[in-house]
């Protein structure tokens, strides 16, 4: 039994007095979710003199990742979704003190399924990419018609920020590359600067923004059913093109599988919002502005030491070129260079 | 024969995939390790590059600003132009080249504001210049872009 195994029981039976002989075991650490450490256990406890069993995810806060994530930003987002029509695992233990298992964590159901490895795979979705494809919009276009006055999110950047989202977003992403560059991209400045000149309306309805769906953020079932959104450490409040956009990215995109302008009308029926295709375009562009500050702070934390995470290295290696090549050819279609 | 840098990170490289990585029955380690090869490659191709890639940078800028001090009516940013305009690069350790750089785009981001707040004619052909330089320093870093 490895240490996190024997304090990941000491901490169970803490929280559940009415279990006896809580045993875990087959904790394995997860690639994936990068901002938080991930790892999948099976438990046996008996209750009321029934023998009980279940696998489960242990997210641990990081040493550094790719966000700083708000430790019980992600439990509360998926305690507040339950039953809101989008799929998410069922979250039971959220723990803020370091005693039990060195850093925050909290623990879920492990949602069965598996994510599409779309880096490694042409057919990543196994051949039911149709069925996929549909869900995924549909279940994006559900969330954006959340009304989200009764959800319980008000400690969601966005909420009560009287800034309109397009501008909130921005400037929060920015400061991330104020903190985490060492030596300035004159490309990506350039590009905020034109976005600030050249804002989006306001969104149609605020809606509750993922911050992180795409390809490889969900699990899917045989069918093509998708049993579980995860990863939802940057919700916030904001533009539910937002999201759009991030999952239409090129690095990740979900039209590589499924027709793009028949993802937006599934999302559009599923949301009851038209999507106004010039703000989109913006969007599209944040989004690639939005990966650089994220590539950034994790080649910061490389950087200093603060992680020793390989996929942060890898990722920053690849991805930072690529995002940035995005964000040039947006701003060559947009006739900056004559 | 000299047995170069890139070599012996190729060495590495297939030391870690081909010998190392089959004795790995944990999933995360062999993800890892497979990552750390990667890195490795990805550090091997760059190398070659490193100095040629800033020191192309550093003249494309200086003669970016040499235009640009004729047009800019800032005192002080002219003049900041104008001392970056002659300056060379004598230093061609990695550090000094990447500080110098970080200096000379700081410098390219201030002029890029001033003429962007400007609407003369030769700031809006400045602007596109500077755009031009920008792309063509992205291409150089990164072929597929």
């Amino acid at each position: 039994m490895s240490d996190l195994e024997i304090g990941l029981a000491r901490y169970l039976a803490h929280r559940m007095p009415s279990a006896s002989g809580i045993e875990v075991s087959g904790l394995s650490r997860i690639h994936g979710g990068s901002s938080q450490e991930t790892y999948r256990y099976e438990a046996k406890w008996s209750e009321a003199g029934e023998a009980k069993q279940g696998w489960f995810i242990l997210r641990r806060a990081p040493e550094a990742g790719l966000v700083n994530a708000e430790h019980d930003l992600e439990y509360t987002v998926y305690s507040a979704l339950a039953g809101k029509g989008v799929p998410i695992p069922r979250v039971h233990f959220l723990e803020l003190d370091r005693q039990w298992l060195e850093r925050p964590f909290f623990i879920m159901d492990m949602a069965p399924g598996k994510p599409g490895h779309f880096f490694n795979s042409e057919d990543p979705y196994e051949g039911e990419s149709g069925a996929v494809g549909r869900n995924f919009w549909t279940h994006l276009g559900a969330l954006a018609s959340l009304d989200t006055g009764g959800l319980g999110l008000d400690m969601l950047r966005g909420a009560g920020d009287p800034r309109p989202a397009w501008q909130r977003e921005l400037d929060h992403w920015e400061q991330r590359l104020d903190e985490g560059e060492d030596i300035v991209e004159p490309l990506l400045r350039g590009a905020i600067r034109w976005m600030r000149r050249n804002p989006p309306p306001r969104p149609a309805r605020l809606s509750v923004v993922h911050g992180d769906y795409r390809s490889g953020n969900f699990l899917f079932l045989p069918d093509g059913a998708i049993s579980a959104v995860l990863d939802w450490e940057m919700c916030h409040l904001g533009d539910p093109l937002e999201d759009i956009a991030w999952a239409l990215d090129p690095m990740w995109s979900m039209g590589r599988y499924f027709d793009e302008e028949r993802g937006l009308e599934l999302w559009q029926q599923a949301s009851g919002i038209a999507i106004d295709r010039e703000a989109l375009d913006w969007w599209r562009l944040f989004a690639a502005i939005k990966a650089s500050a994220i590539w950034t702070t994790a080649e910061k934390s490389v950087e200093e030491g603060v992680s020793q995470e390989m996929v942060l290295g890898l990722t920053v290696s690849r991805a930072g070129p690529f995002h940035r090549g995005v964000v040039l050819r947006a701003m060559e279609r947009r006739g900056v260079m004559g | 024969m000299k047995l170069r840098r890139t070599t012996i990170l190729q060495v590495i490289e297939t030391k870690l995939t081909r010998d190392i990585m089959p004795l790995l029955s944990d999933d995360f380690a062999h993800n890892d390790l497979r990552m750390a090869a990667s890195l490795l490659a990805i550090d091997r191709m760059e190398r070659e590059n490193a100095v040629a890639l800033q020191v192309e940078e550093h003249e494309r800028l200086r003669a970016l600003f040499a235009d640009a001090a004729a047009i800019v009516d800032d005192a002080a940013l002219r003049e900041r132009l104008q001392a970056a305009a002659s300056g060379r690069t004598a230093n061609f350790r990695l550090s000094a080249l990447e500080a110098e750089t970080g200096a000379l785009r700081g410098l390219l981001v201030a002029l890029h504001e001033h003429v962007e707040a400007r609407g003369d004619p030769a700031s809006r052909e400045m602007d596109q210049a500077i755009w031009r330089a920008i792309r063509d320093t992205e291409r150089s870093r990164n072929p597929a872009s």
